[in-house]
């Protein structure tokens, strides 16, 4: 038909002849006698196709349409008609220049009635869509973007774009064997599809693109094509790859997403990942959540971590491979998510995490197979990352929150008994991964009681990797000053790498209220194994403790520690003797430490002097840690080797530092109360009778011994509590120590003396063995700063002096 | 010519490599392509055909077969007037999914949507489900039946055709009042509501053209 009109439009008839023959002609070949505008429309046709648009023409046309804009729509219908006569016959030169004129022309005209002439151009566009020829569909794509960039000022209600969403999702996916034109016709329908989002996105009153029979097509048209993508971005501006475009189009849907439609964009990604078999490797995964992530409006961010971790509810019998990656992808968006979601949110986040950790660990009841302990892992680390973003006192919350899911496995039965332990460790593998997060600034914060009694009731577990966990938890917060690997090393060498400062108000403050709490578990923990690592663990965290509080206001409650571990270690029955000798290692190691850390010169050179006696008597008391397998001869009962409290005490005074709750105090004892070990009869006896080995002291004790009664209510020396000691006592004796201390001394003379009176002979001699001991530590002490231990042979007390440790401890049996 | 009466749109579904593609290359461009390489996504054609007179545009989305494209293919099926679920009659597992695949379009599909049960690949020798086992399953479940060869063009006009046939005399007895104008909106392509009296205004002056609409 072109052909046909070619012939005519040279003719260019006078414009008058318009006006009579403004009805519609039936023949198209009488060219002369038809309307103006369609006349203007042949003639941007050329006579050779190749030749292109007619340009002078086109201007001419386009002018036509500015001036009456009434006819535009005649003018889009008519272009329309022509087009689709060219496509039928294949004429596709035609067809393009249609097309060109038609963007033009919308590109153009801004009036009024530029509606009616976009929906002959869309007709055009659609119906060079649904033509085969991959070229015109690209052509069309291109027309159809240049309208959607158009801001229309009038509202098309009854417009539907359903065709178009259909078309270029399935352009997004087409195939074939020239990659050049596949890469150009999936760009199309990418674009295309960016188009009709543009289009629509903003608009309430047109085709909601929200809704989910669009959004199953477009996020898995733009996902397929991201899939192929290479991950590593290269910085190739110059060309659009359909991955790249497919990207940069999600990000703006994406960010275009309100609350509310956030779902429908995330269900289709997921089903497509999953169909798609995209989870493992989770490479893409992780890279298109990270698109999601950054692009979404912060405030919506957490919703995605939901969905996600939702998904991966419904994904329980999925292969633990799978669920890794989820995993994987969940730690590494939930970061992006922590930082905007608060209080409630972020629990229910930690929550849900620890309810698939536990979903985890019951499924795989017998035994975990290293996959499902990657699952595991994975999503511990997921927790970490997301309480990393929060603020310190949001982690304090979190770790109080895992530490109240902790299983209490007292309450069940010995069957559940080894699911809990796993359950435990992996609980408390999260709060140990939140509370590396978390940056210490003052104790008294990061230990609320309320997360510190469960903490320290599990530091006594009997479970060997429970209890290490647990000391890691505290070396994590207690290491403030990052001298955690410093410290691993077990040494009576000074260590040069460790940074201090001196302990503030607060921290001495923590010290005596929560200190003795800590370090009796810390005692209680070490009886419990004797293994190297639980051992080492237990003495990192003692270590960091002293480095970051003693001070010359607490070193008293550090000694009493220390001669606590030794105590202990010497007294405490079933020890196997390389146990007794790690602990002793141990307690020297701290209190070489302590010295250091306080720089009270005196004590350090005791300290010093001891290590130097053990190193020639007996170094197997002296760190490093003994394996089981080195064969020593150990004797640990060699008074003369430990550390004494007289002689801590006096040093305490040529130091000028206070040493009353030292004197007066007693050491550490094993803890009885909350122990997972059985009451021992013979621990009893011991701590009720037997353990105040000096026993001068020990009757003043119990009036002066305020502090540590005071901050270990029911713990240590629960036994030993007179009926009078009450709140109002200790705090009478605070207030006043010298006064009550004098009262209690002169009540305990009496009966001292009373007991003398009335007691038999055994009864005596017990009470009164320790204080030989004592003296005879003194006096040893003394002896061996004078002349080395060889010349202790002198006074009665000699045959006492070489007894062995157990004999003062038994004197029952010592004296029949 | 956009004079068309209606239009349909036709989704064809199965399992992969049961002649989907196939089927519609043969109706639509009279070929038969051998090696087809599996459908990415999802395939679309046109074809107009004459039903009595009346022109009948049908657009077709071939549907990629393969389990990883379910979820993309799925949301086609929602605005199809008529559903092709394709099968190989040389291949019993592809038959054997079809329950799958009519749960699939229960859920996704309209409930009114047209389903025709088609056997494909006759010109095979190694059928393996006979036609009376294919007839009674499209009776049970309410559908058309046609056993059809993409190869040998077998039955594929005929399916498209009593296709649009059927199509046609459901949305006429659907509402008979309703005038063709309205009926071309229905289909949700760009109903635009002016445009097919548009189109029918401009028909008057296609003398040189009419009828180029099918080839």
């Amino acid at each position: 038909m072109a052909l046909i009109m070619c012939c005519f439009e040279p003719l260019e008839l006078p414009e008058c002849l318009d006006s009579l023959f403004q009805h519609e002609c039936c023949c198209g070949c009488c060219s002369a006698l038809r309307p103006r505008y369609k006349r203007l429309v042949d003639n941007i046709f050329p006579v050779n196709p190749d030749d292109g648009l007619v340009k002078s023409n086109m201007e001419k046309l386009t002018f036509y349409s500015l001036s009456s804009p009434d006819k535009l729509d005649r003018i889009g219908e008519y272009l329309y008609q022509k087009a689709t006569k060219d496509i039928n016959r294949k004429r596709y030169k035609y067809v393009e220049i249609a097309m060109e004129a038609m963007d033009s022309l919308l590109m153009a005209c801004h009036a009024q009635t530029l509606n009616l002439f976009v929906e002959s151009f869309l007709k055009m566009v659609q119906k060079l869509l649904e033509d085969s020829n991959p070229q015109l569909q690209i052509m069309a794509t291109n027309s159809f973007v240049k309208f959607a960039n158009i801001e229309e000022d009038t509202p098309s209600y009854h417009r539907r774009y359903d065709f178009f969403i259909h078309k270029f999702s399935s352009m997004c996916h087409g195939a074939y064997d020239n990659l050049g034109l596949q890469n150009n016709i999936r760009l199309a329908g990418i674009k295309g599809l960016q188009g009709v989002i543009r289009k629509t996105v903003s608009d309430e009153l047109v085709e909601n693109i929200w809704e989910k029979q669009h959004m199953e097509k477009i996020i898995p048209s733009l996902l397929f094509n991201m899939q192929s993508g290479d991950l590593t971005q290269t910085e190739d501006a110059t060309t659009t790859t359909p991955p790249q475009l497919a990207e940069s189009v999600l990000r703006e849907l994406v960010g275009r997403a309100s609350f509310g439609h956030i779902s429908s964009v995330l269900k289709p990604l997921l089903t497509h990942l999953d169909n798609h078999q995209l989870w493992v490797p989770y490479q893409f995964a992780i890279h298109t959540f990270r698109v999601v992530m950054i692009s979404i409006q912060p405030q919506y961010s957490y919703t995605v971590v939901e969905t996600l971790m939702q998904h991966l509810g419904n994904k329980t019998d999925t292969s633990p491979k799978t669920r890794t990656s989820l995993a994987v992808v969940l730690s590494k968006i939930i970061a992006i998510a922590a930082g905007e979601s608060v209080g409630p949110s972020a629990l229910d986040i930690i929550n849900n995490l620890l309810t698939h950790l536990r979903t985890s660990v019951k499924t795989t009841k017998p035994e975990t197979t290293p996959e499902e302990s990657q699952y595991q892992e994975a999503l511990i680390n997921a927790l970490g990352e997301f309480a990393n973003h929060h603020p310190d006192y949001q982690k304090i919350e979190i770790m109080l929150f895992i530490m109240n899911t902790v299983p209490d496995l007292k309450k069940k039965g010995a069957e559940l008994r080894a699911e809990g332990d796993q359950m435990q460790n992996i609980l408390l593998k999260s709060l140990l991964k939140v509370g590396t997060q978390y940056r210490t600034a003052a104790f008294e914060k990061a230990f609320p009681a309320s997360f510190l009694q469960p903490l320290l009731k599990m530091a006594r577990s009997p479970h060997d990797p429970t209890r290490i966990i647990v000391m890691q938890i505290f070396q994590a917060l207690l290491d403030r000053h990052q001298n955690q690997g410093v410290l691993t090393n077990i040494t009576t060498q000074p260590y040069s790498a460790l940074s201090q400062e001196t302990p503030s108000r607060s921290d001495i403050l923590f010290v005596h209220k929560y200190g003795s709490n800590i370090m009796q578990a810390l005692i209680d923990g070490m009886v419990l194994s004797d293994s190297v690592e639980s051992l080492a663990s237990t003495y990192n965290t003692a270590a960091l403790l002293t480095v970051e509080m003693a001070c010359h206001e607490t070193i008293q409650e550090f000694l009493l520690f220390i001669l606590g571990i030794q105590h202990v270690s010497l007294n405490v029955e079933n020890l196997a003797p390389i146990h007794r000798c790690n602990m002793l290692s141990m307690s020297i190691a701290l209190l070489c430490l302590a010295c250091r850390v306080t720089g009270i010169t005196s004590l350090l050179e005791y300290s010093e002097k001891i290590v130097d006696d053990r190193r020639e008597e007996a170094p197997y008391m002296l760190p490093p840690l003994l394996d089981k397998r080195s064969g020593y001869e150990l004797n640990v009962t060699l008074p003369h080797l430990s550390i004494d409290k007289m002689a801590l005490a006096e040093c305490l005074e040529t130091a000028g530092v206070e040493n009353k709750r030292l004197q007066n105090g007693t050491p550490y004892e094993l803890n009885q109360v909350d122990t997972a070990m059985p009451r021992n009869s013979w621990i009893d006896t011991s701590s009720t009778g037997m353990s105040h080995r000096d026993s001068s002291a020990d009757l003043a004790s119990n009036g002066n011994d305020n502090d540590s009664i005071n901050s270990s209510p029911g713990m240590t020396k629960k036994t030993l509590l007179l009926n009078e000691y009450n709140f109002d006592s200790m705090k009478r004796a605070l207030a006043e120590p010298t006064e009550a201390a004098k009262r209690y001394h002169r009540e305990k003379q009496k009966e001292i003396v009373k007991q003398f009176r009335d007691g038999n002979f055994e009864d005596l001699m017990r009470r009164t063995e320790p204080k030989h001991e004592v003296i005879q530590n003194r006096l040893n002490e003394l002896f061996n700063a004078l002349v080395d231990e060889t010349t202790i042979t002198t006074g009665e007390k000699q045959p006492m002096e070489k007894k062995p440790i157990y004999v003062t401890n038994f004197p029952e049996l010592f004296y029949y | 010519m956009e004079d068309y009466k209606f239009l349909f749109k036709v989704v064809l579904v199965g399992n992969a490599g049961v002649g989907k593609t196939c089927l519609v290359r043969r109706f639509t461009q009279g070929l038969f392509p051998p090696g087809q390489g599996a459908t990415i996504g999802v395939d679309f054609m046109i074809k107009t055909v004459e039903v009595e007179g009346e022109k009948i545009k049908l657009q077709i989305w071939d549907t990629a077969g393969q389990e990883r494209f379910r979820s993309i293919t799925q949301s086609y099926y929602r605005s199809a007037h008529a559903l092709i679920l394709v099968y190989d009659i040389s291949c019993q597992p592809t038959f054997d999914c079809l329950p799958d695949w009519l749960r699939e379009i229960q859920e996704y599909a309209s409930s009114k949507v047209l389903k025709i049960l088609v056997g494909n690949k006759t010109d095979r020798d190694d059928r393996e489900i006979p036609t009376q086992i294919g007839e009674e399953f499209a009776k049970q479940h309410d559908m058309y039946f046609l056993e059809t060869s993409a190869k040998e063009a077998e039955n594929v006009e005929r399916l498209f055709y009593e296709i649009a046939a059927e199509l046609r005399d459901q949305a006429r007895s659907k509402d008979a009042s309703v005038s063709s104008q309205q009926r071309t909106n229905h289909s949700d392509s760009i109903g635009l509501s002016s445009l097919s009296a548009k189109a029918n205004y401009f028909s008057q002056n296609n003398c040189c053209t009419g009828g180029a609409s099918s080839n």
